[in-house]
């Protein structure tokens, strides 16, 4: 097993010119040097959709939730493995092998109504400054470009409503200012990085 | 790879379906023949024709072409061909957002929102006007004329109580989400397409947002849906007046 520590390690010495780049600041356009190629953001945003469903389905079947919060949650599960089909079956359709899913361990996610919002809300708020921070590097993939875009929308959906259930305050909580922010891919794996046991690309 | 190439390939049947409709763009929207004249000379320069053809048969629907057209008439000299599209979608960004922000803003006024509801439909109205500036500002930077606000009305009774205001809301919430997701591939310069992205994912929290206060579903589809400029400007143009 991977410890935290030598995956962002070893994931940093893969990507120096991100890391490099995100002590500048952050700088939208520098995406596509991240990648290296679009294949390559597909699976990064196939990886980060893996750990969602799975999160999802972990924490619904806790029976968590009611109401709303059970509605919702179970609604947005069935999104995220939509997004996994989609995306794996697009690899696939350019000729390429999807990652295998990653190993995940969410801790004490689970514990409580209160700690399963607050981690969905979290993740959710990851995903899209992901979609977000990944989108140049498709910038010459139009079709592409608009298929990522149109999960990154449905994200930021997940995202509002779990600020609403998590009762996070209006402005820099549902919402989180008037422009989404964008997130490097190395910011992404240091978020994601506790869930992470094992991961093929991040 | 090109986009023609993946389309045909992508097996998933909702995302070629979102893929596809950005692809017809150039031909449902194009075909008009009439010549573009402002005072006898010719107002807008496109590097393709079928580009102003789309452009103006969008602009007569919601009839406020002539302020679309006036707004940018003096900017081609100034611009390179690729900007010319691009601040072409600002401006049609422009014109929703100033639609939006106005709505909200005398929506907030006539007080039909209180409690839960006030609180997160007021920083919705904030936004739209951070949208609005930014969008001007950004079609400034580009040596193009910002788009005028149009006039706007409404159907009587509105903003008579909250949910009339908040089913309005909606609509033109998830409008201006397909709106945003329809012009993704149109969209040439990569900074002017982070600008947009990162307003549309906004214009997705309010949509499930308002569709939650609303008791409806925030999610309605796992990939959001998009629209073309003719499709959104003519369920825009109702609540146009000038």
């Amino acid at each position: 097993m991977i410890n935290r520590r030598d995956l962002i390690k070893g994931t940093a010495a893969i990507i120096p010119s991100a890391v490099a780049l995100q002590m500048l600041g952050t700088k939208w356009a520098f995406a596509a040097d991240e990648f290296s190629g679009p294949v390559d953001v597909l699976n990064y945003a196939l990886t980060l959709e893996y750990l969602e469903a799975e999160f999802y389905r972990q924490g619904n079947g806790a029976d968590l939730l009611n109401g709303k919060a059970k509605t919702y949650l179970e609604a947005i599960q069935k999104d995220e493995e939509a997004h996994v089909v989609a995306l794996k079956d697009t690899i696939k359709s350019l000729g390429h092998s999807p990652v295998a899913a990653p190993k995940v361990d969410f801790g004490g996610a689970f514990k409580s109504k209160h700690s399963y919002l607050e981690t969905a809300y979290t993740f959710e708020n990851l995903g899209v400054s992901a979609y977000l921070g990944a989108a140049p590097a498709l910038l010459k993939e139009k079709g592409l470009l608009t298929a990522a875009a149109s999960i990154f929308g449905v994200e930021a959906r997940h995202a509002a409503i779990l600020g609403v259930l998590a009762k996070k305050q209006a402005e820099g909580g549902v919402y989180r200012t008037a422009f989404e922010k964008p997130a490097t891919r190395a910011t992404v794996l240091k978020a994601a990085s506790p869930f992470l046991v094992k991961a093929q690309t991040l | 790879m090109t986009e023609r190439q993946l389309i045909p390939n992508c097996p998933h049947r909702e995302m070629q379906l979102m893929t596809s409709e950005n692809e017809n763009l150039a031909t449902t929207e194009g075909g008009g023949t009439t010549a573009p004249l402002f005072d006898g000379l010719p107002v807008m320069k496109f590097k393709h024709e079928d580009q102003r053809r789309r452009f103006l048969r969008a602009a007569v629907v919601v009839g406020v072409g002539s302020g679309l057209v006036a707004a940018t008439q003096h900017d081609k000299l100034a611009l390179a061909d690729a900007s010319a599209n691009d601040l072409e979608i600002l401006n049609y960004a422009l014109t929703l957002e100033y639609l939006e922000a106005d709505f909200y803003t005398r929506g907030l006024k006539g007080g039909a929102l209180s409690g839960h509801a006030l609180d997160l439909v007021t920083p919705i109205r904030d936004h739209e006007q951070e949208h609005v500036e930014a969008l001007t500002a950004t079609v400034k930077s580009l040596g193009g004329k910002p788009a005028a606000k149009p006039e706007f009305k409404y159907p009587s009774g509105t903003f008579d109580d909250r949910e009339k205001f908040l089913t309005t809301a909606s609509a033109f919430e998830e409008l201006g989400v397909t709106a945003y997701h329809g012009q993704v591939a149109r969209v040439e310069d990569g900074d002017i397409l982070a600008a947009a992205a990162s307003i549309a994912g906004v214009e997705s929290r309010h949509a499930a947002v308002l569709a939650h206060l609303l008791d409806g579903n925030p999610f309605p589809s796992s990939f959001e849906k998009n629209a073309n400029m003719k499709t959104v400007l003519k369920a825009a143009g109702q609540f146009i007046k000038s």
